[in-house]
């Protein structure tokens, strides 16, 4: 197996050498050229790991079998590398700024150091990030529904408010819950330890995770899920259920299930609009604001291309939850939508960050 | 558990499989020797390559080059008192005290048979650890944590030095630095200045360059000569290997404090490597050769901190933790070869687990042995004129630095901190509570504020804060003891709680005088505005800082007025070394303003013609070399080369 592998790996790069590919390949927008996408997190994280498990796939299935090469750009939580894109990406399309709500979200809210001007790029693909909240057992909650009269305190453990649990603590408002939520844990996977020894006893995990680490504990018993972040329904909200726990109600039925009508109001709409970019839209490639319509197009033919391998399709299962990777010329004006809300909306959430939070913006 | 053991072993000495480790080994000793480039560097490096091979060797190639990194910086370190990684930062300053003083042969003994040692109890810890670690991390609250930040602040007391001021004052100086950057609960940011490059804080790598590498790299230019003067007496390896057998417990018992500092995340190599240090003090008798050249401070150093890297495995692989910035990305490569981490792994994957073992257990003894071949060869390039080797290590730094947020705020923060450095070097403010202030700045504040959250004061109570507050109560209570029975006197005290009393010396010598002074004036200054920025913090943000921040105020202002009083009459009496400091602002205003290409060919030139007096065919072509060099590790690296903002040359 290691060497079969290794030998088709050197095949392949003389082949490359020798710039003998075949003859189809030269046709097709992205012939002959050299694609970058960046990650504006460290190697090692749930972004950039999805980035190297589709580099193959965009090398095989884009128009031009071009050479795609993943580039990671961490700090200040993704502003530095969306900053640099911004200032250095190819107006070909050949740039690809691959990332998550940590940059969407400073730019919604508006934060001083962000230079790029996201609602203004293209979109070449997006793939759903679901999220799954799940309790404590021994605190009286069996469902979303118990939640409101959960027998001890609800403490969930996150990072940072105005950044990737913007949702979590969003959807607490939603549901109108009495949740406290203590910030400035170094990272999802440190708040899920603090959980398991009991310091938490709410916490919310994102696909990948969720699927590996907090599944076992489910079956175990040490944990029990409550309610997903949802995915976009027919009704354009985001009142669908999520593909990583069809099982699971979203906030949208949550909500029905507690209060018995549907949600609406000025926190539904900010938690929607946030929600949308971190869950719906989860992770994102974004192009240069003047790349063409061609290169869009042919973003879209790889993606369809890519969702029919069977290789993928197999794959996929454990990073996206196995749903398929979406299209930018589908998607391009939700994903716009989602990141200019409403100024009523910017104004409540700056407002609830900065009361409950304590953040200077 | 021995079957899967032994499968794993077999699986492991295939020919392919051994040939990665060994070449993740040879990427890991080289950057381990680079000052700057450490173990993130070489892994990241290397994760293009891990997909040329099976999983198995994929992972141990990884793994071989994490396992070398902490052996070989013992070299840069002990050789050049630059130190090769963050975490060696004891060793250059022990270590290169006794290089200067004929004894590198004994420094790098102890410390590569350290590393070594430390390396197999990482080893069998994480060996051990695959069946019972779980419970033990899980047993580890956030108070908990919060104590072990704490016992490690207290053990760091030992380094304060002969002044007391000085000492607390720098450790202050290195919690205000540490704080710079998000608040834990990121509401703010902290003395940022709007500066994208601030929005993590200062990167550890940038502050254990500026504040040792760069003050080194001055002094040995202004000497001249070679780095021990004339010529670098290696003296014989045998000693080495006394100083070793004589160290032995001590060399276990820091591999065990490295051990606990993997199992906290958030506290590094650095802090583990600092804490065993600081053990190291306390439990020598004669305490009066740290800082000059003490053989201990060597061995509990290096036998911390590869005991770290590997111990960070543990969270690691049991919980998709991160020990270490190098385990993140050993995670990721997890990842991407389809292994999740987690609960399941050791039932699912016990062969790899055991895998992970034999390769690090192997990297860690074959580093230390090639080390021990290579150092000879290596040592000789200390006799050349320093300024020499000066010309690729200040570029390697410089491109070390780069890697934090590749913006020109790296080099200013590298030179800034250098010319701190170096007024801290000879103002005697000691540098090691200044570093270890930085490092233990954020977990402390981060896990104080999760305690006071999640349980409110009652984590006071809990039995595991109480016995590891044990650790720090009994040493002061047999102090105040001992204080008792000798009535009073002043030294007991003094030396069990390692600080000794304070004594001015009001002779120093005249650029003493001058450059304390100076920094004093420069540390009042910056804790002034400090100061007065920090109001408008959220009051939960500005704990931690003033903590910091008004006793260093005060002291430093004290020590301001103190050095103001004994500076009439001070002269610079041949001292020249000043002359060297307008080069730390011209590189990097020139590249600010021209780009990286023609500053970098001028400070080459400057180094190899006006400092090394080398002769003009030589110099261009050694030069050309360096230059090439280095446009090569950019493009390996990946890093962005500066363009010019003024006129971009190239």
């Amino acid at each position: 197996m290691d060497r079969l592998k290794l030998t088709t790996a050197l095949v392949g790069a003389t082949f490359a050498g020798m710039g003998a590919l075949p003859a189809a390949a030269q046709d097709g927008y992205f012939a002959g050229k050299d694609i970058e996408i960046v990650v504006p997190f460290a190697p090692g994280g749930a972004t950039y790991v999805s980035a190297k498990f589709l580099e193959p796939y965009f090398e095989r299935h884009l128009p031009g079998n071009p050479t795609v090469t993943v580039v990671d750009r961490p700090g200040g939580g993704s502003i530095l590398g969306a900053n640099w894109f911004d200032e250095n990406a190819n107006a070909d399309g050949t740039t690809v700024l691959f990332t998550t709500s940590s940059t969407s979200t400073p730019y919604v809210l508006g934060q001083s150091e962000v230079a790029y001007d996201l609602a203004d790029y293209r979109v070449a693909y997006s793939h759903a990030f679901g999220s799954v909240i799940f309790a404590a057992p021994g605190i009286g909650v069996e469902s979303a529904a118990d939640l409101p009269n959960a027998t001890s305190p609800l403490i969930y453990g996150g990072i940072s408010a105005a950044a990737s649990d913007l949702p979590a603590v969003l959807s607490f408002e939603v549901l109108e819950l009495p949740v406290t939520s203590v910030m400035g844990f170094a990272g999802r996977g440190p708040a899920l330890l603090a959980f398991q020894r009991g310091e938490t006893n709410l916490d919310a995990q994102f696909t990948p995770v969720y699927m590996t680490q907090v599944v076992p504990m489910v079956e175990e018993g040490t944990a029990i899920p409550v309610y997903s972040g949802g995915s976009i329904g027919e009704d354009g909200r985001l009142s669908a259920r999520d593909a990583v726990a069809p099982d699971l109600p979203s906030v949208f039925e949550a909500y029905e299930m507690i209060h018995g009508e549907e949600p609406s109001g000025i926190e539904w709409d900010a938690f929607q609009a946030i929600a949308t970019s971190t869950y719906a839209f989860g992770l994102t490639g974004y192009l240069h604001p003047d790349a063409p319509d061609e290169a869009l197009q042919a973003f879209a033919e790889g993606v369809a291309a890519i969702n029919a391998d069977p290789e993928f399709i197999e794959g996929s299962q454990e990073i996206t939850g196995g749903t398929p990777l979406m299209a930018g010329v589908d998607i391009e004006d939700n994903v716009r939508a989602a990141l200019q809300p409403s100024d009523e909306v910017r104004t409540y959430l700056r407002t609830l960050l900065s009361d409950k939070f304590g953040v200077n913006f | 558990m021995f079957e899967h053991a032994a499968i794993a072993l077999q699986a492991l000495l295939e020919p392919m499989r051994l040939l990665a480790l060994f070449a993740g080994m040879f990427v890991g000793l080289v950057f381990g020797m680079l000052p700057g480039l450490g173990g993130v560097a070489a892994v990241s490096i290397l994760l293009p390559f891990i997909y040329l091979f099976d999983s198995y060797a994929g992972l141990a190639m990884l793994l071989g080059a994490v396992s070398v990194v902490y052996t070989s910086d013992t070299i840069t370190s002990v050789l050049l008192g630059a130190p090769g990684s963050p975490a060696s930062a004891p060793t250059a300053i022990e270590g290169h005290a006794l290089a200067k003083q004929g004894h590198a042969s004994r420094a790098l003994g102890v410390g590569f048979l350290a590393s070594m040692v430390g390396g197999l109890v990482g080893a069998l810890v994480l060996f051990l650890a695959i069946p019972i670690a779980g419970p033990i991390v899980l047993l580890l609250g956030t108070p908990e944590l919060l104590m072990f930040a704490l016992v490690g602040l207290f053990f760091a007391s030992s380094m304060v030095g002969k002044n007391l001021k000085k000492g607390l004052a720098a450790a202050c100086l290195g919690i205000g630095l540490g704080v710079i950057g998000p608040a834990t609960a990121a509401a703010d940011m902290r003395f940022t200045f709007g500066q994208v490059w601030l929005l993590d804080g200062i990167s550890l790598t940038i502050m254990a360059l500026g504040l040792f590498g760069i003050a080194e790299v001055i002094s040995m230019l202004s000497a001249g000569g070679g780095i021990a003067g004339d010529r670098m007496v290696l003296g014989r390896r045998s000693d080495g290997v006394r100083d070793f057998m004589a160290n032995k417990w001590l060399i276990l018992r820091s591999s065990v404090i490295g051990v606990f500092g993997g199992f906290v995340p958030a506290v590094g190599a650095s802090a583990s490597t600092w804490v065993a240090y600081g053990h190291a003090i306390r439990s020598t008798k004669d305490k009066s050769r740290f800082g000059k050249g003490e053989i201990r401070g060597v061995a509990a150093a290096e036998g911390a901190n590869n005991a770290t890297v590997i111990a960070d495995l543990v969270p690691t692989l049991l919980f998709s933790v991160p020990g270490g910035p190098a385990a993140a990305i050993f995670l990721g490569a997890l990842f991407s070869f389809g292994y999740y981490p987690g609960p399941r792994m050791i039932s699912e994957n016990p062969d790899l687990m055991y895998l992970i073992v034999w390769s690090v257990a192997l990297a860690s003894v074959a580093g230390a042995a090639i080390c021990f071949f290579i150092a000879p060869h290596v040592a000789k390039l200390t006799r050349i004129p320093f300024a020499i080797i000066a010309a690729p290590l200040v570029l390697i730094m410089v491109l070390g630095a780069q890697k934090s947020t590749g913006t020109m705020g790296d080099l200013y923060l590298l030179f800034g901190l250098g010319l701190l450095g170096w007024m801290m070097k000879h103002a005697d403010w000691p540098r090691a509570p200044a570093l270890v202030g930085f490092v233990l700045a954020k977990p402390m504040e981060q896990y104080f504020w999760l305690s006071n959250q999640l349980h409110g004061w009652s984590w006071l109570t809990r039995p595991g804060v109480l016995i590891i507050a044990s650790v720090i109560a009994i040493p002061l209570a047999l102090a105040g003891w001992r204080l008792i029975r000798a009535h009073g006197a002043k030294v007991a005290v003094g030396s069990a709680v390692g600080v000794t009393p304070v004594e001015e010396d009001l002779a120093e010598s005249g650029h003493v005088r001058l450059i304390s002074a100076a920094l004093a004036l420069v540390v009042t200054a910056a804790f002034g505005y400090a100061m007065w920025e920090m109001q408008r913090f959220n009051a939960t943000s500005q704990l931690l800082p003033g903590l910091a921040i008004y006793p260093g105020f005060v002291l430093s202002a004290l020590l301001l007025i103190q050095s103001v009083r004994v500076l009439p009459g001070a002269r610079l009496d041949g001292f020249t070394e000043h002359y060297f400091l307008p080069v730390l602002i011209l590189y990097p205003a020139a590249i600010w303003a021209f780009g990286y290409g023609a500053p970098t060919i001028a400070l080459i030139a400057w180094m190899l013609l006006l400092c090394a007096h080398m002769r003009w065919l030589s110099a261009v072509l050694y030069g050309g070399m360096v230059f090439g060099l280095m446009l090569g590790m950019y493009r390996m690296m990946r890093a962005d080369m500066p363009t010019g903002r003024l006129l971009d040359l190239f």
